[in-house]
């Protein structure tokens, strides 16, 4: 029990130290200008065709979904805004965060991971490179920038998977369904939201590295540092989407 | 190196598009809420906002022309709302433009509607003015009219069914034209025999009008009517001659005797007259008082008359 508690204790410690340590040496040069450009690509573009089809079929579902409840008030009118505000304030997101939580946190942590255990990363020590500064806090940075830019795409390819979700059952041009999503719209939806994804980026590039660095030696630790990379990560997304959502009802 | 440039150019589209995209977004969300263009403000001074709140919609002749940017309370029965419009607009609002708070739809926002002032070419509104306000409609004043009305038509119902009941129900004219098939067999008999002497009423009109006969000659003809005329100035003529000669007659020793016995004659008829009628008088009156005590002595035969009926 005692060991236990140690243990969470301990894993927090360094949990915090790790974290500590990327905001320490994120702005000291030398900059690792060219793998982040790397990381990004990976991340970012790699990413796309995911999180651009799960974010149609979302659009699609919800609008397909929401429309009978709407339709029994006579309120099909606002189905364009329903679908744009619930997608960009929440589910575009949340289920970008956690397919990338899936995709980039395990495939961080896997990486991490066999580098670790196959002594790459004491290798990159020996010959004068940071191994921190080159593996750590460019893939961190480019989540933290990327996931953003993934959500956005995610609320683009959403909006427009509501409409084609609205033409299966109606006739709507796509500059009245635009001007109704816009219509609906308020800064109050967009900028929580957003700064929100940053967190979400920032924590799955994060625990994608701390598990992958901080892995056992042994070939059985790579998986085992992917698996549970991906379990605290998704469990991070709902924390921290909790949070936001109280602070942004706090504050606003 | 030629795979890392390929790498690159995708990855600057991407985050390219995503930041078009996000800031596209942004831009349009603002746009609606003018943060971005050249505005100017108004004020209206309200009693009452009924609701409305900074960021609803201004309205000018049905379009969207701005928000509301803030709204505070002055003193205890005046509100200012400060309203951010587009510049473009300005040229449009003259100074004895009214404002007015509305509801988009049943459901909807508030609304502040601005009403265009007179076409009597007034200025356009100057940047920071005040504009007029009209009093805002309130749901509960529309509530106690709607009571009103509601009130009303509970009478009139009320009324309107005791109408039909009585119509069903009564003997009266109405009632029966509505119900008896009697009546109406009847009304409908008089009505077809009015038909017939109405039909008969125009013949003869028809033939008053047109036909031969002294009596439509007297209606239509002129000539026939002046010649009927001095006919009937030369029959009076006539009479009045005659009238003299029966005066010169009276007096005429031949006759007087026969005038003066006709004259006696006549006044003992009225006088006979007036004896028969005053005896009837008194023969009537002990007649009733007869009549009176047979009903009293005898209110066992009456009972009997109307047993035995």
């Amino acid at each position: 029990m005692v060991i236990s508690l140690k243990n969470i204790f301990n894993d927090a410690g360094n949990v915090t130290q790790f974290t500590a340590r990327f905001f320490k040496e994120v702005l000291k040069p030398p900059y690792e200008i060219k793998e982040f450009i790397r990381q990004c690509y990976v991340i970012g573009y790699r990413s796309l065709p995911l999180v651009g089809i799960t974010g149609f079929i979302m659009g699609l579902v919800l609008t397909l979904q929401s429309r009978p409840t709407l339709a029994e008030f006579g309120a099909e009118s606002w189905l364009p805004g329903m679908v744009a505000l619930s997608l960009i304030r929440e589910i575009a997101p949340v289920i970008t965060a956690l397919i990338c939580a899936g995709k980039i946190s395990s495939g961080i942590g896997a990486e991490l991971g066999s580098m670790k255990v196959t002594e790459q990363i004491d290798a990159m020590e020996v010959s004068a490179i940071d191994p921190y500064k080159y593996l750590v806090i460019t893939r961190i940075l480019a989540t933290t920038l990327m996931v953003p830019l993934l959500v956005v795409f995610a609320d683009g390819v959403g909006v427009l998977g509501g409409y084609a979700g609205i033409n299966i059952n109606s006739d709507v041009n796509l500059l009245n369904y635009f001007s109704k999503v816009l219509e609906s719209l308020d800064f109050i939806d967009i900028i929580p939201a957003t700064i929100k994804t940053f967190f979400f980026g920032f924590f799955i590039g994060m625990i994608g590295c701390y598990k992958g660095y901080t892995a056992a030696s042994g070939t059985e630790s790579v998986g085992k540092a992917a698996n549970s990379a991906v379990v605290a990560a998704s469990l991070t997304i709902f924390v921290i989407d909790m949070l936001a959502v109280q602070l942004t009802d706090i504050f606003f | 190196m030629n795979k890392e440039s390929g790498s690159t150019w995708k990855l600057g589209m991407f985050v390219i598009i995503g930041l078009v995209l996000f800031s596209g977004t942004i831009f349009f969300v603002g746009k609606q809420k003018n943060l971005f263009g050249s505005t100017f403000r108004l004020h209206v001074q309200f009693k009452t906002v009924s609701g409305l709140k900074a960021g609803n919609n201004v309205r000018f002749s049905g379009i969207n022309i701005g928000t509301v940017d803030a709204i505070q309370l002055i003193n205890d029965t005046a509100v200012m709302v400060d309203l951010l419009i587009k510049k473009e607009i300005q040229q449009f609002i003259k100074t004895d433009a009214t404002a007015g708070i509305g509801s988009d739809g049943l459901m909807g926002d508030k609304i502040l509607t601005i009403s265009p002032g007179s076409i009597a070419a007034n200025s356009p509104v100057k940047d920071n003015a005040q504009i007029g306000s009209k009093k805002a409609v309130e749901m509960e004043d529309v509530m106690s009219s709607v009571k009103t009305s509601v009130d009303n038509a509970g009478i009139i119902t009320a009324q309107l069914a005791q109408f039909a009941y009585k119509m069903n129900n009564n003997k009266g004219a109405l009632s029966k034209l509505m119900t008896d098939e009697s009546f109406s067999n009847s009304l409908k008999g008089t009505l077809s025999n009015l038909e017939t002497s109405a039909g008969q009423f125009a013949k003869f009109t028809t033939s008053m009008n047109n036909g031969k006969g002294a009596l439509s000659k007297m209606v239509s003809d002129e000539k026939f009517g002046k010649t009927l005329d001095s006919t009937m100035a030369n029959l009076q003529a006539g009479t009045k001659g005659l009238s003299e000669n029966m005066e010169a007659a009276k007096h005429n020793f031949l006759l007087k005797g026969f005038f003066k016995k006709k004259k006696r004659a006549e006044d003992k008829k009225a006088a006979a007259l007036k004896k028969q009628e005053d005896q009837k008088k008194k023969a009537d009156l002990p007649n009733e008082d007869e009549e009176k005590k047979a009903g009293e002595k005898n209110p066992v035969n009456a009972k009997d008359s109307i047993k035995n009926r």
